[in-house]
């Protein structure tokens, strides 16, 4: 990071940021990293516009690669469909793995995409096409969804961050990425606890002393825009409001604040407690949350490995969807429940699956999108899609258009257009509601 | 004449269309009673001209272990039932629930009188083998794991008299417990076989696998894999324990130099001179060990990752299921 860049970009208005702010909202808080950035700050404030109707997501990323067989698609009996037997559903007809008992009640509000067929089994490649929907270029680096959504329904005068991920394993930990979005749209990065580094004001400072910082600064601040109209100016004072805001919104991180109830609904675990701070930011505003719940990766020992983890992520899931619901936010938040890939039908000799990118599942439920639908199928061993094959465009257009994105929209890399999706590639209406 | 482990070899290897998880000898003959992952019972004739295996009845679910008595075969699989078969007259007696989670393993006592079967419901029962009827419900492993997670229960193993029988579950705890009373007996400590890593993948792999007493009754093998460190794969080396059940002291800690994986039979000669052990991960191995002298005697490849292993009385043959095979082995001078 530039730290010597200015907020206007002329000299005369030069400002040191880390030197106003102080150490108490340093680098660790990536969101506002480079906010300092003639680009961004002007972008955010010449939008102006309020963005749509606020939609949020909520993303539980399994990585590693959870099991198609051992969730979404069962094939109980078929030489491939290991041990567990599947369920029926609340939807008539759809059964999905006996691990997930609590989803199965709830599928009236979830679709299962059971068909996608997107090519690349390394988990590196595929965790980053399977968080964008496309594959960078060498002159192009794209933003992955949480950027996306932090640029499309992130508003002006938020006071909470736009896209926040927690990712506390270690194994595949993949920083959210905002590609050529540039830092403006990059992440608050969690991963060795719940809360956000960095974001305290210092010990030393009281509150009485940063408030009346604050009014300090927006004293001279008024005093200098007068008969400045300028809207890089407002750019400027609208970062320092949005510090403030998160620094305000640590409160915001800390699952303390729910009723015991609330935090038993979605159980103690650390998956647990970050999904309800997930959707305590999505309450708040905040546009995109990823959960990161590593790792899948059961090269041995699967049913082992699924029997230990799904009914977590079944549990939850559940809870997320309940919760949602109760609060009324379920219409306008969306829940991805995606991985890199899934796993292979074959059974290895550990007992395990290997990777598998040729016919696998993710779900989505809320923010728009159909739910009680079970889109494509699989062959008999779930060896190879036969129905409604979709890749990581089609499932990122099918996102983008249920959210009210148009995924055919142009952003523009200096003169050049450069389209949210691949070109010609549609949504899957029968999932948009 | 005794086996000989030194005198280790494979016969015969057949490949099968389904992973074998358990298999037990039909007394006096070269036949074996086999659960598949086809959720099928089988029985094999390894002295028959061409290897058929023949279906006897079916499960829901994986047949994760197959004991006999008398004529009638007693399995169990993960649909938590568990079957009493005739053979003889080709009809099934029963088939119950048994279990409220998968069942992991049926054993019958020497005597053949006393069926034991674990499952992940964390309960050890105890049958008549004769009569089907349950005479003891052995509940003090913890269902859940420090962590929370559910846990799981592996093993079983008879003393030779019948009169005690061990349990040992994923965390690593073994319990002992009278056979007449099913009271508890001792408890016993082997937390090596459970890794859970709390920091790069936040689940858990491993667990004692396979138990066995020595003849006398005074020494219990423990199998299951060492420590793992990328909890991906079983590549955690293949691993032994021995306790002294008297003290419940650990008299000795083997690890293959050799072998990763679990290892999911644990075997003693008749005579107590060596322990067989079996397992696999990618690749299957057979340990051959000197319980007395506490050294290894012998390690083998084998065709395949070996879920169980049954033998004539004297060991001197060995007839072993595993992934996608049945297998033949000897040990004769």
């Amino acid at each position: 990071m530039n730290t010597k860049s200015t907020f206007c970009g002329s000299n005369d208005h030069r400002l040191n940021r880390r030197g106003f702010l102080g150490l108490s909202a340093a680098a660790g808080v990536s969101a506002f990293a480079d906010m300092t950035g003639l680009d961004a700050l002007s972008n955010s404030a010449l939008a102006g516009e309020l963005k749509k109707d606020q939609k949020r997501v909520i993303m539980l990323w399994l990585a590693g690669g959870s099991s198609q067989l051992e969730t979404f698609d069962p094939k109980p009996g078929a030489p491939t469909g290991g041990p567990f037997r599947s369920i029926q559903t609340a939807v008539p007809g759809v059964h999905i793995s006996e691990l997930m008992p609590k989803l199965a009640a709830r599928m009236q509000h979830t679709c299962i995409i059971r068909s996608l067929n997107t090519k690349n089994g390394d988990h590196g490649g595929a965790a980053k096409l399977m968080m964008r929907g496309r594959r960078d270029e060498a002159v192009v680096k794209y933003p992955d969804l949480g950027a996306v959504m932090a640029k499309e329904m992130g508003r002006a005068d938020s006071k909470v961050p736009d896209y926040v991920t927690f990712y506390t394993q270690t194994e595949g930990r993949m920083a959210g990425d905002s590609g050529f979005l540039g830092s403006r749209y990059a992440p608050m990065e969690l991963t060795t606890n719940n809360q956000p580094p960095d974001i305290r004001k210092l010990d030393g400072i009281s509150e009485l002393d940063h408030v009346q910082r604050a009014d300090l600064r927006e004293l001279m601040s008024k005093q200098f825009s007068q008969g400045r109209p300028n809207k890089v100016l407002g750019s400027h004072n609208e970062a320092y409001q949005r510090v403030r805001g998160l620094m305000a919104s640590e409160k915001l991180f800390d699952v303390s604040q729910e009723s015991a109830k609330t935090r038993d609904l979605y159980g103690r675990s650390q998956f647990g407690e970050q999904a309800l701070i997930a959707r305590r930011l999505a309450e708040a505003g905040v546009p995109f949350i990823r959960v990161a719940r590593a790792w899948w990766d059961s090269h041995g020992q699967n049913f082992e490995t699924h029997q230990e983890m799904v009914p977590e992520l079944d549990h939850v899931m559940a809870a997320l969807i309940d919760d949602l619901k109760d609060r009324g936010l379920l219409e306008n938040t969306m829940i991805v429940t995606l991985a890199e890939f899934g796993r292979t039908p074959g059974i290895n000799s550990s007992l395990g699956r290997d990777h598998f990118a040729s016919a696998w599942s993710c779900s989505i439920t809320g923010g728009g999108i159909k739910g009680g639908v079970a889109y494509g199928k699989t062959d008999a061993n779930g060896n190879k899609v036969v129905e409604g094959e979709a890749d990581a465009a089609k499932l990122y257009a099918t996102i983008y258009s249920a959210l009210g994105i148009n995924p055919h929209k142009n952003y523009y890399l200096g003169s050049r257009p450069v389209p949210l999706v691949e070109p010609g590639t549609e949504a899957i209406k029968e999932l948009v509601a | 004449m005794p086996a000989k482990p030194e005198q280790f070899k494979t016969v015969k290897e057949h490949g099968f269309k389904a992973i074998c998880f358990s298999l037990t000898l039909r007394p006096n003959t070269a036949k074996v009673v086999f659960g598949a992952s086809d959720f099928k019972v089988y029985e094999a004739d390894f002295a028959a001209t061409k290897f058929e295996p023949k279906e006897l009845y079916g499960h829901e679910s994986y047949v994760t272990g197959v004991a006999l008595a008398g004529t009638k075969i007693v399995s169990g699989g993960y649909d938590c039932k568990l079957s009493w078969f005739d053979s003889a007259a080709n009809k099934m007696i029963k088939s119950e629930t048994a279990h409220g989670k998968w069942i992991r393993g049926v054993h019958a006592s020497k005597d053949g009188k006393t069926i034991v079967s674990v499952g992940d419901d964390m309960v050890a029962k105890l049958w008549d083998a004769e009569s089907g009827k349950l005479l003891h419900e052995l509940k003090g492993h913890a269902e859940k794991t420090p962590t929370n997670f559910n846990s799981m229960l592996y093993a079983a193993a008879f003393t030779d008299d019948g009169k005690t029988v061990a349990t040992g579950d994923k965390v690593g705890k073994i319990i002992l417990w009278d056979v007449a009373t099913g009271k508890k007996t001792g408890e016993l400590e082997a937390p090596v076989f459970y890794t859970w890593d709390p920091t790069a993948r936040l689940h858990s792999i491993g667990g004692i696998r396979s138990l066995a007493f020595s003849p006398d009754g005074k020494t219990l093998a423990v199998g299951g894999s060492g420590k793992i460190g990328n909890i991906d794969h079983l590549e955690g080396k293949a691993r032994v324990e021995l306790f002294d059940v008297a003290t419940s002291k650990r008299t000795w800690e083997h690890q293959s130099d050799k072998f990763a994986g679990l290892v999911n039979h644990l075997q003693f000669s008749p005579d107590g001179s060596w322990l067989l052990g079996a397992g696999g991960a990618a690749e299957g191995f057979y340990l051959m060990l000197d319980p007395v002298g506490k050294k290894s005697i012998r390690q083998e490849k084998a065709g395949m990752h070996i879920h169980d292993v049954t033998t004539t009385p004297d060991m001197s043959t060995l007839y072993v299921a595993g992934h996608n095979k049945l297998a033949i082995c000897e040990c004769k001078g």
